[in-house]
């Protein structure tokens, strides 16, 4: 890229407010490096936690469906009454944010203050172990959704954030900083391009004074040889002034 | 003088239970439905079955609650079919069989009516046995106070509920005490009416009534550890017969955990067996056997020996329970199959 820069007049006030927002610029720069460092490594760690949960996942599922198939094994269909006698709910899911390198992360918790169930009496006459039990391996299955659900968001939100940390990061390094630079060596050049002229003009008005003293210097010496005037020489008015004749 | 007149009134529908019986699923049967990869395998394997005609309009991803539901239908003709061909007393004894299912239905309309549900959808819910022709009646009522009235006038149950509950308990009680108070009545009034049709049909169905309230009262006891339901109401809803009546009801009536039932539990020859080895309270996963198994395997062996003796109407219920638990078993197969848990798929209670 041919040395791309900002259009500012080559002055050395613009050069030293160049040079500061060159500096600024070398700060963020690393700053925004570290910041998406730090976040690529907890991006890391989600990601793997992720995974460790979904292989989970996938296990526990299978164990609440089944818990529920031993349920209808020994009781039959129970889910209406169960979705009937349902009346608030159980199972509280609070959002909290979590502060990551200056990203707000959403985590979901489950709410420790809600529990109790209100249908501890189903399946009192026969199967109410295996309901309970169900009940117990769903709501782990739940709390694991839950924690998967914060994790996929968190891993959401942190990819978003590293890639324009990243962009900035990159933009900065290859973008802003060889601007600032290329106009701080064009400020440069065109400074000593100034001087240069300045010391050449310099230069030439010495040599001229110089030749100018010269030239005085020898008029002089003439004057002081040349035979002297005794001051005597009138001038001639009429011969010096020729007018113009006047034709009407 | 019961077994002169017996096969001129009941002959042909003992015959035909026999046969039904017959039919039911054996063990090699099971250890080729468990041999089964996929639903489809299954599916196969059950066309050698009764509940062949039943399935093989189903198209072919079939899911294990329609697999569930051809064989209740399959479970409800078969049923449907003695029911016509009765003639008193079999036909009564039919009855009092469906009213175990018609107090789950009242009381699942009751839970709609409480929740100001359209009942009309609850309908297609409920068990087809417990359908009884006034049901759509209580549809009707829109509030409990209607609905109890309903029941009242309407439903075979009226007894029970005049007994049990008033309309105002019908709105203050828990859902599940009410359909466990009315479990109770209804037992018991089996138990009796059993016993007044006379030897042999009588000490038959009091072996496995017995068994049942037992089976209740173990399961009441248990279940209601850790809620709010007070002692006294616990033992008001202990069925009052059983081979644990009155006097380990009522010392069940006052325990507080699962070891003290054991305690309770072990003095009884009979159950005695039931609970080596059982974990109970909450088990936790595993291939540990559970007290509902071991009742049904109890179970499952009392109506099997029903089919040992002859002239008397046990056959009837033993039938529809051993087919019920035969079809929770072939469920069981296919949850299995179809979740991929082969390693538990032995553990259903095999029959024949």
């Amino acid at each position: 890229m041919a040395a791309v820069r900002d259009n500012v007049f080559p002055t050395r006030m613009n050069l030293t407010i160049t040079k500061t927002r060159l500096k600024g610029a070398e700060t963020g720069h690393s700053l925004l490096k570290r910041k998406s460092e730090a976040l690529t490594t907890r991006f890391r760690v989600i990601v793997r936690k992720i995974e460790d949960a979904k292989l989970k996942m996938g296990k526990i599922m299978q164990n609440a469906s089944f818990s529920l198939a031993e349920v209808a094994y020994i009781t039959g269909d129970i889910s209406y009454q169960v979705r009937e006698s349902a009346k608030h709910a159980t199972f509280r899911v609070t959002a909290k944010q979590e502060n990551v390198s200056g990203v707000l992360l959403p985590a979901f918790e489950r709410d420790s203050a809600t529990g109790g169930s209100q249908f501890e009496l189903t399946g009192l006459g026969r199967g109410g172990q295996q309901i309970q039990k169900a009940r117990a391996v769903y709501t782990r299955a739940v709390e694991m959704l839950v924690e998967l659900a914060s994790l996929q968001t968190a891993f959401v939100v942190l990819d978003e954030v590293i890639k324009i940390t990243n962009r900035r990061v990159n933009a900065i390094e290859y973008v802003i900083i060889p601007r600032i630079e290329n106009t701080i060596s064009h400020i440069n050049s065109e400074l000593d391009e100034q001087d240069r002229e300045e010391f050449y003009r310099l230069k030439k008005i010495q040599g001229k004074k110089k030749d100018r003293a010269k030239a005085a210097a020898a008029a002089q010496k003439e004057a002081d040889d040349a035979p002297v005037d005794d001051g005597r020489h009138v001038r001639d008015i009429l011969s010096e002034q020729v007018d113009e004749d006047i034709i009407f | 003088m019961n077994e002169i007149y017996f096969n001129a009134y009941a002959g042909y529908l003992e015959g035909v239970v026999r046969g039904y019986r017959d039919g039911l699923i054996t063990a090699p049967q099971y250890l080729n439905l468990t041999q089964c990869e996929t639903m489809d395998d299954l599916k196969l394997q059950l066309a050698t079955t009764d509940y062949a005609s039943f399935l093989q309009n189903e198209p072919s991803p079939m899911s294990t609650s329609t697999l569930s539901a051809r064989c209740t239908d399959a479970l409800v003709a078969e049923f449907q079919y003695l029911q016509q061909n009765a003639a008193e007393p079999i036909s009564k004894f039919l009855d009092y069989i469906t009213y175990g299912y018609m107090i789950d239905n009242v009381i699942l309309l009751i839970t709609g009516t409480l929740h100001e549900r359209d009942t009309h959808d609850l309908l297609e819910k409920c068990h087809p046995l417990g359908f009884f022709d006034t049901m759509p009646a209580l549809c009707v009522a829109t509030t409990v106070q209607d609905l109890y009235s309903t029941v009242l006038v309407d439903s075979p149950l009226a007894g029970y509920f005049r007994e049990c509950l008033s309309a105002e308990d019908l709105n203050e009680l828990n859902i599940e005490i009410i359909r466990n108070t009315l479990h109770k009545a209804y037992l018991e009034d089996f138990y009796a009416y059993c016993q007044s049709l006379g030897e042999p049909t009588a000490s038959i169905m009091s072996e496995i009534l017995k068994l049942e309230a037992d089976r209740r009262t173990v399961n009441i006891t248990i279940n209601s550890f850790g809620t709010d339901l007070s002692k006294d109401d616990r033992a008001k809803l202990y069925p009052r017969l059983g081979n644990m009546y009155p006097e380990a009801q009522t010392r069940l009536a006052r325990v507080d955990d699962v070891d003290q039932v054991k305690a309770i539990l072990e003095q009884y020859s009979e159950y005695k067996t039931i609970l080596a080895g059982v974990s109970l309270g909450a088990s936790t996963g595993g291939n540990d056997v559970t007290l509902e198994d071991r009742f049904f395997v109890r179970e499952v062996q009392f109506n099997k020996d029903s089919f040992e003796q002859q002239f008397h109407y046990g056959v009837f219920y033993s039938w529809l329970r051993l087919k019920e638990q035969e079809i929770r078993n072939v469920v069981w197969v296919a949850e299995c199959i179809s979740q991929q848990q082969k390693d538990k798929i032995n553990n259903y209670t095999s029959i024949y």
